[in-house]
């Protein structure tokens, strides 16, 4: 569905897109006749959820823009993949960029955008130069800019790099980074769909997200859920990484055995190491024993069931060598680095328990202070304005519940069992 | 805001407030105080301190209050377990990197986070691991000094610097717990509304170079006041040690003129009331060509004196627009009425340009109460032309001239020369609460004048709105008079000469 033009010969040239996969017709079908409501129903009907992490359903989304606002309106696609793990978004618009840039057309008439942004992150710097050729390509072609498919449709496609900060994947930090400002979201209400970039209606949908949508239009809703489970339906990249045969991202439906996608796709465990620990969607996702990986689906629901989340689908396999004490210091450590600062539980909290983990490493922490570690997670969770804090909160308070003992060793031993 | 209502329910209590209210400023409204730092009715919505956090009825989370609109239906408490513990996590929160340096801090007294610490705190702290350390005393404007290190990154100051004065001069720089507030490169905080960061400011990173270590807050006194800057009026507070005589600052007191705020100049104006800037007695001629000190009953009747030895056409008045309506009007009752005195001229600053207004508060005016004289001349029946009457008195030839000094020399750079030009006229009675009038030798009356934090009475404002003085200071001098008390004396010495 989504990594079509995968393996091809230029994959991410325009030709190919057309040529081999039938490129642009979703575009084309959509602006020959279809209504802006017609494009919203079908894409609700597929059961579209964002692949950004939150996934929240896309085409629910679309209908929160008032429809009788004059004025401009702009659709963004947030491509600023920065959740440690996640690297799948990174490999789509190598390979794929122009599925991203449809599915934008496809958005933008949906919701009466005539302007969109791609926002990436400055590091990556290949992906930025397949995306901004392929912008090109598609204005040369005329399938960006004026008059669209001679339907009177306008939109216009600019790629913007942002100095890279976690938070600027966040929508309303993006928007705020995009604006010029300091990146660092925005209290809601008012939402983007009524109130975002420049104060104008604005939706914000993940590069993945986007990439189904030309799918959807081709095939059907109903041909779309044939992929995947009942409320998490279509396919979902997954970007996997650890100590396996063959890391990497891969495409497969919703609901897909963890056990598959761990064996089959990625090939195994390296030889001789086993699997101490799964961080099944990002660093921000509670982290999974090996006996709660027992039976594992790929999808939301079975993720929710378990007290953890897909995220953005960065599949971390944490295998035997692996200190969790060192492993639960970098994550923190990121968080607390990424922190915009804005709200107090947050910019304090992320610090603190960084500031905790600083003790249990060096051996000046007291013994308490691991439980303090999930007395303070748990008093930052859902009190701020974006979930960075619950995204630091969360690993926390798993790892004190699943691995306290682990830590304990680290604190009084200096190294938890494990060699330095 | 709308006409239109909305019912919702506050800790069991039915309220109706307008639509389009927020449940923070309907708790308040209605004697529900929800603890907050960020929040300001002067400035917009952050909602980043997370304090002001309540519970909405089936809904999964705590909601900020101060973002939070009140809808119908809407079931809200802030006396819940779970509420009241957020609170003190918040305060955790923002006590892990902020000093406990209360004893030295020149907020104590006045700082929202000590406060709400004796009320909703965390009396067991949980943090035992070192704080994070930032830059202390940096010079950031001429009015200010910038503690980072207790500041919680409310965002105040950012938000009064751009949208109140719209300078722009602070923005929070780095992140995490690494943040810091500041200003940009090569940028100070330069205009007229310094301390009113200060005052917005809940703690104590943020404080005044004119009153950082001069006193404790609670053993001063405060009392309401209208500031004697300028024709704008702010309704402010005053704060002195009446028992030392002795007066430490001017701040803001909400209302519908001047909103929240004031300005640095207006903040200045309670110097001269200080006992060591004051004329402490009265003076009057010892009939030998010198001068020498009486009580002010002494200085009267010599003046009554003086004035009965000439026609009313040799005497003149010098008035400044900075006392109050009733002065004026007791002033002319006696004078122009009773003594047929029409020469009245106006004390006004040469370079004053009155129509001039930044915009904000400050304006050109630099006389609280050129309303209220203008129209106190016109009741006496004479012309309220506002120009600088200096010349015109020199020209007049009067044998006795009465002047009312103005109050607030800062706002009068001639005043010195003034009063030189005027001890070379006749005879010339000063009243006024300068000690530098003293200096002039040639002045060979005066009388000491209450101030403006000392004495009751009403301004009127450039759009003639009322501002009471009305619950004033005792006197830091003690033989200090308002001018009704001097007028009054006088027309009863004159009554029985």
């Amino acid at each position: 569905m989504i990594l079509q033009t995968e393996g091809l010969p230029d994959q991410h040239s325009l030709k190919t897109y057309v040529e081999k996969v039938n490129g642009y017709t979703a575009a084309r079908k959509v602006l020959g006749g279809m209504s802006r409501e017609q494009v919203i129903e079908e894409v609700k009907q597929a059961g579209l959820r964002g692949r950004g992490g939150a996934g929240f359903l896309t085409g629910l989304k679309w209908s929160f823009v008032p429809k009788d606002i004059t004025g401009p309106k702009y659709l963004i696609c947030n491509n600023d993949e920065s959740e440690p793990g996640t690297f799948k978004d990174r490999y789509l618009c190598i390979t794929n960029p122009h599925q991203v840039i449809e599915g934008m057309i496809i958005a933008a008439y949906a919701i009466g955008a005539n302007k969109g942004y791609i926002y990436t992150r400055w590091e990556y710097q290949e992906e930025i130069r397949y995306l901004e050729n392929a912008i090109k390509e598609a204005y040369d072609a005329g399938l960006l800019g004026k008059n669209l498919f001679g339907s009177g449709f306008d939109f216009d496609l600019d790629h913007y790099t942002g100095a890279g900060a976690y938070i600027c994947g966040e929508e309303t930090g993006l928007i705020s980074s995009l604006e010029g400002k300091k990146g660092q979201p925005k209290v809601k209400p008012p939402f983007p769909a009524v109130s975002g970039y420049l104060s104008r209606p604005t939706i914000v949908n993940n590069t993945e997200t986007l990439a189904n949508v030309p799918w959807i239009i081709n095939n059907g809703a109903k041909a779309f859920r044939q992929f995947g489970t009942e409320k998490s339906p279509g396919t979902k990249l997954f970007s996997i990484s650890g100590a396996l045969n063959k890391p990497g991202v891969y495409e497969v439906p919703l609901g897909y055995p963890f056990a598959s996608l761990l064996n089959i796709e990625a090939g195994g465990m390296q030889p001789g190491r086993t699997l101490k620990a799964l961080i099944p969607g990002g660093a921000s996702a509670p982290v999974l024993t090996p006996a709660e990986c027992e039976g594992l689906t790929m999808d939301f629901e079975a993720m929710a069931q378990r007290n953890t989340m897909l995220g953005s689908g960065a599949v971390m396999v944490i295998d035997d060598r692996q200190s969790m004490a060192e492993l639960l210091k970098v994550t923190i450590e990121f968080f607390a680095h990424e922190s915009c600062g804005q709200c107090t539980p947050c910019r304090e909290g992320t610090g603190w328990l960084n500031n905790i983990m600083d003790g249990i490493m060096d051996r000046s922490a007291k013994p308490d202070n691991i439980a303090r570690l999930g007395s303070v997670a748990r008093n930052m969770g859902g009190k701020t304005i974006c979930a960075l804090s619950d995204a630091c909160a969360m690993p926390v308070m798993s790892y004190v519940q699943k691995f306290s003992g682990e830590l304990q060793a680290y604190l009084a031993a200096g190294s938890g069992g494990h060699s330095k | 805001m709308s006409t239109e209502t909305v019912t919702f329910n506050l800790n069991d209590r039915d309220i109706t407030v307008p639509k389009g209210t927020t449940v923070m400023e309907a708790a308040h409204k209605h004697n529900v105080y929800i603890p907050h730092f960020c929040w300001h009715p002067g400035l917009s919505i952050a909602g980043v301190c997370r304090f002001c956090l309540v519970k909405v009825d089936n809904r999964p989370k705590l909601e900020i209050a101060c973002n939070l609109q009140a809808t119908p239906g809407m079931k809200v408490s802030t006396l819940l377990p779970e509420v009241k513990e957020a609170h003190k996590w918040a305060l955790e929160f923002h006590l892990v990197n902020h000093p406990l340096d209360c004893p030295i801090c020149d907020q104590a007294g006045e700082c929202k986070l000590q406060d709400f610490y004796m009320e909703v705190g965390k009396y067991k702290s949980e943090m035992d691991r070192p704080k994070v350390l930032k830059p202390k005393a940096l010079d950031v404007g001429s009015e200010l000094v910038l503690d980072t290190e207790r500041c919680i990154l409310c965002d105040r100051c950012v938000r009064f610097e751009q949208e109140v004065t719209k300078t722009g001069a602070l923005g929070i720089f780095n992140r995490g717990d690494r943040a810091v507030v500041g200003t940009y490169p090569d940028k100070k905080i330069e205009h007229n509304y310094q301390d009113n960061l200060v005052d917005i400011c809940p703690v104590g990173a943020f404080t005044s170079r004119d009153f950082r270590f001069k006193q404790r807050v609670w053993f001063l006194k405060d009392q309401p006041a209208v500031c004697p800057g300028c024709s704008t009026g702010c309704h402010v507070k005053v704060y002195g040690k009446p028992q030392v005589r002795t007066y430490f600052r001017v701040k803001p007191q909400e209302s519908e003129v001047n909103g929240h705020w004031m300005c640095d100049v207006g903040r200045k104006t309670y110097k001269h009331l200080n006992q060591d800037q004051r004329l402490r007695f009265a003076v009057a001629a010892d009939g030998k060509g010198g001068r020498q000190r009486v009580s002010v009953a002494e200085a009267i009747a010599s003046l009554a004196l003086q004035l009965q030895g000439v026609a009313a056409s040799d005497i003149a008045l010098l008035v400044s627009p900075q006392y109050t309506c009733e002065e004026y009007d007791a002033l002319f009752a006696f004078f122009v009425k009773k003594l047929g005195v029409s020469k009245v001229f106006q004390w006004r600053e040469p370079t004053e340009n009155l129509d001039a207004f930044d915009g904000l508060l400050y304006r050109g005016d630099h006389n609280p109460n050129t309303f209220g004289l203008s129209e106190a001349l016109a009741k006496a029946g004479l012309p309220k032309d506002v120009k600088n009457g200096f010349e015109d008195l020199a020209r007049s030839g009067a044998k006795v001239v009465v002047a009312l000094a103005p109050e607030i020399e800062f706002q009068f750079p001639s005043l010195a020369g003034q009063l030189q030009k005027l001890s070379e006229l006749a005879f010339v009675s000063v009243w006024t609460t300068s000690g530098s009038a003293y200096n002039v030798k040639g002045l060979r009356h005066l009388v000491p004048l209450k101030g403006f934090a000392e004495k009751k009475g009403t301004f009127r404002n450039f759009q003639g709105k009322v501002g009471e003085l009305a619950k004033p200071f005792p006197a830091a001098v003690d033989e200090a008079k308002d001018v009704v008390e001097v007028v009054t004396a006088l027309a009863e010495v004159w009554a029985h000469a």
